[in-house]
């Protein structure tokens, strides 16, 4: 896959899905500015934002651009990594607005915090994504395993006090959540 | 060699059943396909360009198989969705961005194209003229319409040029203005 269609996927969707965005990204800001200062906030209400937005990229909310990446020449991992990019740039994005409302507040470790929160939130959102072509029970069950995936992260870092081992861990489960969507995009029949 | 071969080729998930389909379509070619349903007609629209996977059967688009060269398949084959694109004027200059940069096109020749291309499908809707001027952008050789309107048969027709088309329908009256 071309880095022009990647960046073509990203755009046409990040457009299509702007006012989810910017609601995510305002959500953010407000949150930040009133919850307690801490990792847990961005941690858990980033993964949040972010299992909601990679559910907003299920197949039919956007028909038109469901039509053109299904008949378009990519295979299903090019096409995964591609619609992966569009919930995991906005999620970060709603999680650095959150840890940017946090420092204005006068929140220390900054720099500990919005690393720990951007790795868990890009996780979780990656796991979120294998929902969005499933349906009942096996849908539920990948949010769950989203929400499972942020907490494990945060004890981690947190609790156990590694963020080594956090990076770590997220960095085996995206590769993995990443694989899963995009081999279960390939088998699937749009209908 | 024929350019879309279909041999008993059916689909069946859940409630979502086609075919059997056997047709041969060779370059430059039309066939116009009937069915009772509206689900149906999508399916084999669907099949026809290598976007579903056949459950028994064959599909081959240029003797390719979609699935396992689902990519040389798409490149030969273009879809026209039945639903109608909500786009405004300004969102049909991203929209031909957009498609540009998923077949890597060079974006001069097919925003050119695209203008070209509308002024072909003068008096034709624009929701449903967008869709077939993203289609015809990376020249297809193929080119298959999911239920079209007839009532602008003859300007779609125009439009696809010498490519082969295969359109499926659900009024035998409508699939007639296409053959």
């Amino acid at each position: 896959m071309t880095p022009r269609a990647a960046a073509g996927v990203l755009r046409a969707r990040l457009y299509a899905q702007r006012r989810v965005a910017y609601y995510a990204c305002a959500a953010a800001l407000l949150v930040g500015l009133l919850a307690p200062a801490g990792p847990a906030g961005p941690v858990f209400f980033g993964s949040l934002l972010g299992i909601i937005l990679a559910l907003a990229q299920s197949p039919g909310l956007h028909p038109h651009l469901d039509r053109c990446e299904q008949s378009a020449p990519l295979f299903g991992r090019e096409l995964a990594r591609a619609k992966a990019l569009v919930p995991c740039v906005a999620a970060a994005l709603a999680t650095t607005v959150y840890v940017l409302a946090q420092a204005f507040r006068g929140g220390t470790d900054v720099p500990f915090v919005f690393v720990v929160a951007v790795a868990a939130v890009v996780t979780s959102t990656l796991v979120a994504l294998s929902a969005t072509i499933r349906r009942g029970f096996a849908r539920a069950l990948y949010v769950l395993l989203a929400c499972a995936t942020s907490a494990a992260a945060f004890a981690i870092a947190i609790t156990g006090r590694s963020l080594l081992g956090e990076l770590g861990f997220c960095a085996v489960v995206a590769f993995l959540a990443l694989r899963q969507y995009g081999e279960t995009l390939a088998r699937y029949d749009p209908i | 060699m024929p350019l879309l071969r279909m041999r008993d080729a059916t689909f069946a998930n859940g409630d979502a059943a086609a075919g059997p389909v056997a047709l041969t379509l060779a370059a430059g070619e039309r066939v116009a396909l009937c069915y009772s349903s509206p689900r149906e007609a999508g399916i084999v629209a669907l099949l026809a360009a290598g976007i579903v996977k056949a459950s028994s059967g064959s599909v081959l688009i240029d003797e390719y198989d979609p699935r396992v060269q689902s990519v040389h398949c798409k490149r030969i084959a273009a879809f026209v969705p039945h639903e109608p694109f909500p786009l405004d004027e300004a969102e049909f200059a991203r929209y031909v961005e957009y498609r540009a940069a998923l077949w890597n096109l060079d974006l001069a020749t097919a925003r050119a194209d695209a203008e070209r291309l509308r002024a072909r499908l003068e008096g034709m809707h624009e929701a449903l003229a967008y869709p077939l001027i993203g289609a015809l952008l990376a020249k297809p050789r193929l080119v298959v319409l999911d239920r079209p309107q007839p009532v602008y048969a003859p300007q779609i027709l125009a439009a696809v040029e010498d490519c082969a088309v295969l359109s499926t329908h659900t009024d035998a009256a409508a699939a007639r203005a296409f053959e």
